[in-house]
């Protein structure tokens, strides 16, 4: 051997990749079976076999800045031919679960954050955070309505957006005061990502450059930008999902619940416009084109999601906490969005605004812990898919 | 000895299966004195081993061996056997069991001379299993060129026409088929399991494509390929045309070591590969051949020895990283794809045959008779030395070599006859 290596296990990356879910990765005898089986590896340096022995030597270093961990969609196609049982694909969704963690937690003062929303006892506490707040939104709203007209007058605005239905979430939650709370958040979720991202990029660059798996000397920014439409193509078309084997419902579940996501993001775009540029408070009538959007997308989120958790339920060894977050806050959003739309329909007031506040504290979860979650993989994964088409993985 | 005559109604130890293992325990305990009844379920003697071309590491053919084992039996006044005999039940205790044995028709006895007048006539044709189905042979045949008792054997699947046609045929009315399935007990005080191993199940390895594509063939059918008095009287061909292969791709720990299908090593597989390529080598001293492995099992230093010589071999290649995917190209060729774990890139190599080094799954595994015995999951028996009376050997036991399984027969005459002696 002429390249010496010395090894450098890190224990606390193993137990923690582990505790994620990878608590098989030790019983992998590196076959190379999962390499073969996997539809979507490419033919230089495929993935997942050096990630079990990365994994299970501790290499945390070839793992988290790497892009290969991304391109998996955890299909299980690999973990069904495994003759271990070590469930390679398990361990992958693991190691990505950890690098999540890894980028977020770097953040300056919110990186905390990480370790709280990958553990099942803080959820309580992540969700009192917004139902709080948000119960001190609908006080002011409710009780302070005079006050804040006159504050808004000093600024030239008005507080109130007038509306003749009888039941208006805005009666309840100012949507002032719900809008004050969720672009901010949203857009720090972005400026977290764009933290986290330079980081990312860089280490993926260097990992490539490490493992001969790039034709490209330095990363070139523009052209990694110029590369994003392609890719968005194929994640649109779920063209790597569909080539999945073992759990091809998983990829039109998932399908529905990302359609459903980019649905609402376009009606809630339309309703933001509608309300500042036109003047027009909701509710909006159920004839409206873009209320149809709105509900179809609701409708696919929680079809979608149910879809996953029925498929899930019946593989009882996949129980890790960062995937059932998820799922729960996904289910939870496309039906509380729906409900709090039929009870006010249906004239229940207090259902309505019970259920709306149920639905503005998941929004909050989804927005506000987007860069620490499960969730982040949307971002990640995009970012990965491009680095791989750009940097000519093959 | 007295061969397939009347059964005898006691013995002290009764050996099951009359294969390499069950031979030298047959042997071992007789030859110290013990009355043997060995009962074997195939029509003929030694098992696995005479299927072979040649056993590893010296290369001798299984004639050696075997020849003087027969030679053995037959001089011994202790031993009865019974062919075509299966065990159905046993009952009783250390020192005083009785064990219900199932005789099958033969539809041949005593006077048959091998002649083989009754094959020359016989119309109808079956699946030879001694060839793995490679082969058709006569309905009325010998199941093998050694065969012991060398006595012809007439299937039950012999046409109505055949039968009248083939009963005229033997001069020394041989041929009786007023024959029928027999049961009888026998008395006995310690029994040894020698009830062997048959090759995995291939087409269970879905992503193998055995079964699927022609050219794909598992070891023991090279065996029967590269043997003199194989179907292909020791060429080895590719089945697809019957051409000779110029590529061939050894896919190692093909259902050993994988908890789908046999979660144990099959510890002869290596070896047997190793010693495959030496066949091919022989015949074709051009071939270029690949062995695809996970690790390369040979333990001890004369195995060790023989991977290395093979190792000098320019044209023998090792890849680490095991076969999961077969395809079919042109002209019956295989494209098999692995990850080489050295490099760390795929490979796919397109080759003219490919042999998978399938696995020994014990016969025990589905075919359990009612007796006192205890099995690990995997189908092979767990010895209980304090409970005694009854022990496996060989295969029946644990995954083994001939080597072994021979020292381990001895092993458990000895056990045997100390239950006899009521030790």
């Amino acid at each position: 051997m002429s390249n010496q290596y010395i090894i450098q296990p890190d224990l606390t990356f193993i137990n923690e990749v582990v505790g994620l879910g990878g608590d098989t990765l030790k019983k992998c005898f590196q076959c190379a079976t999962c390499s073969v089986a996997c539809p979507i590896a490419p033919e230089n340096s495929p993935f997942p076999r050096k990630e079990m022995i990365a994994a299970s030597w501790g290499l945390k270093d070839k793992l988290v800045g790497s892009a290969d961990i991304w391109l998996c969609h955890e299909c299980g196609d690999c973990t069904a031919l495994c003759p271990r049982g070590a469930k390679p694909g398990q361990t992958l969704s693991a190691i990505r679960s950890y690098a999540i963690s890894e980028y977020s937690s770097s953040v300056p003062v919110v990186g905390k954050l990480s370790k709280m929303v990958t553990d099942p006892k803080k959820l309580a506490l992540l969700t009192a955070i917004p139902a709080a707040w948000l119960a001190l939104m609908a006080i002011i709203t409710m009780f302070m309505g005079g006050v804040m007209e006159k504050i808004f007058h000093v600024i030239g605005l008005h507080w109130y957006h007038v509306t003749d239905a009888p039941i208006a979430q805005a009666r309840f939650i100012s949507t002032w005061l719900v809008d004050m709370t969720f672009v901010p958040v949203f857009n720090i979720s972005l400026l977290i990502f764009a933290y986290t991202l330079y980081k990312m990029l860089s280490d993926m660059h260097a990992n490539a450059l490490a493992e001969g798996k790039t034709d490209k000397e330095t990363l070139d920014y523009k052209a990694y930008f110029n590369t994003i439409p392609t890719v968005l193509k194929k994640v649109l078309k779920h063209t790597q999902f569909n080539e999945c084997g073992e759990n091809k419902n998983r990829g039109t579940a998932h399908m529905m619940v990302l359609f459903g996501f980019i649905g609402c993001l376009i009606v809630t775009t339309i309703g933001f416009g509608f309300l500042y540029v036109l003047g027009k408070p909701g509710p909006y009538s159920q004839w409206w084109p873009f209320k149809w959007l709105g509900n179809i997308s609701g409708i696919a989120i929680v079809f979608g999601a149910v879809l996953m958790i029925k498929e899930r339920l019946g593989k009882p060894d996949l129980n890790a906490y960062k995937d059932w977050y998820l799922l729960g806050l996904v289910l939870t959003l496309g039906a509380t969005g729906l409900l709090t739309q039929m009870a006010r329909l249906a004239g229940m007031e207090i259902a309505t605004y019970a259920i709306y506040y149920i639905h503005l504290i998941a929004v909050f979860h989804l927005f506000a812990y987007l860069p620490f979650s499960k969730l982040a993989h949307a971002v990640y994964r995009l970012a990965a898919m491009t680095y791989a088409e750009y940097a000519n993985r093959k | 000895m007295t061969i397939d005559k009347a059964a005898p109604a006691s013995a002290s130890i009764l050996v099951v299966g009359g294969g390499i293992s069950g031979l030298t325990t047959t042997l071992e305990a007789a030859e110290a004195g013990q009355e043997v009844l060995l009962v074997e379920k195939n029509p003929y003697l030694g098992g696995r081993v005479i299927q072979l071309n040649q056993y590893f590491p010296k290369l001798c053919p299984p004639t050696c061996g075997l020849e003087i084992n027969f030679r053995r039996i037959r001089d011994s006044k202790n031993i009865k056997v019974l062919t075509m005999t299966e065990v159905v039940k046993v009952e009783g205790a250390p020192g005083n069991y009785d064990v219900t044995l199932k005789i099958s028709p033969r539809y041949v006895n005593e006077n048959c001379t091998a002649c083989g007048a009754c094959a020359d006539v016989c119309e109808s044709e079956i699946d030879s299993d001694f060839n793995f189905g490679m082969n058709r042979t006569k309905a009325a045949y010998l199941p093998c060129e050694m065969a012991f008792p060398a006595r012809y054997v007439i299937s039950p699947e012999i046409g109505a026409d055949d039968k009248k046609r083939v009963e005229e045929a033997c001069k020394y009315k041989a041929v009786d088929f007023s024959m029928a399935e027999k049961t009888l007990t026998v008395k006995v005080k310690s029994v040894v399991w020698a009830t062997g191993w048959k090759p995995y199940d291939a087409t269970k390895i879905d992503n193998l494509g055995f079964g699927r594509h022609q050219n794909i063939i598992t070891n023991m059918m090279l065996e029967r390929m590269a043997s003199l008095n194989g179907p292909t009287a020791g060429k080895i061909l590719r089945p697809s045309d019957d051409q000779a292969p110029k590529t061939i791709a050894f896919v190692q720990c093909a259902g050993s070591r994988d908890e789908n299908h046999l979660p144990y090593c099959s510890y002869i597989c290596c070896l047997a590969s190793l010693k495959h390529a030496t066949y091919v080598r022989e015949q074709y001293p051009d071939a270029e051949m690949t062995i695809y492995y996970i690790d390369i099992r040979t333990p001890g230093q004369k195995y060790e020895k023989f991977y290395k010589k093979l190792k000098e071999d320019k044209k023998v290649t090792f890849v680490k990283g095991k076969v999961a995917a077969v395809a079919e190209g042109d002209n019956g060729s295989i494209t098999v794809t692995a990850e080489d774990a050295v490099t760390g890139a795929k490979v796919n190599q397109t080759v003219d045959l490919v042999v998978l080094a399938t696995g020994m799954e014990p016969t025990m595994a589905s075919d359990k008779p009612q007796a006192d015995l205890t099995f690990n999951e995997d189908g092979f028996i767990v010895n209980d030395f304090t409970k005694g009376g009854m022990f496996a050997a060989g295969c029946a036991n644990k995954p083994a070599d001939v080597m072994s399984s021979n020292q381990n027969a001895t092993g458990m005459a000895l056990k045997a006859i100390q239950t006899v002696m009521g030790r």
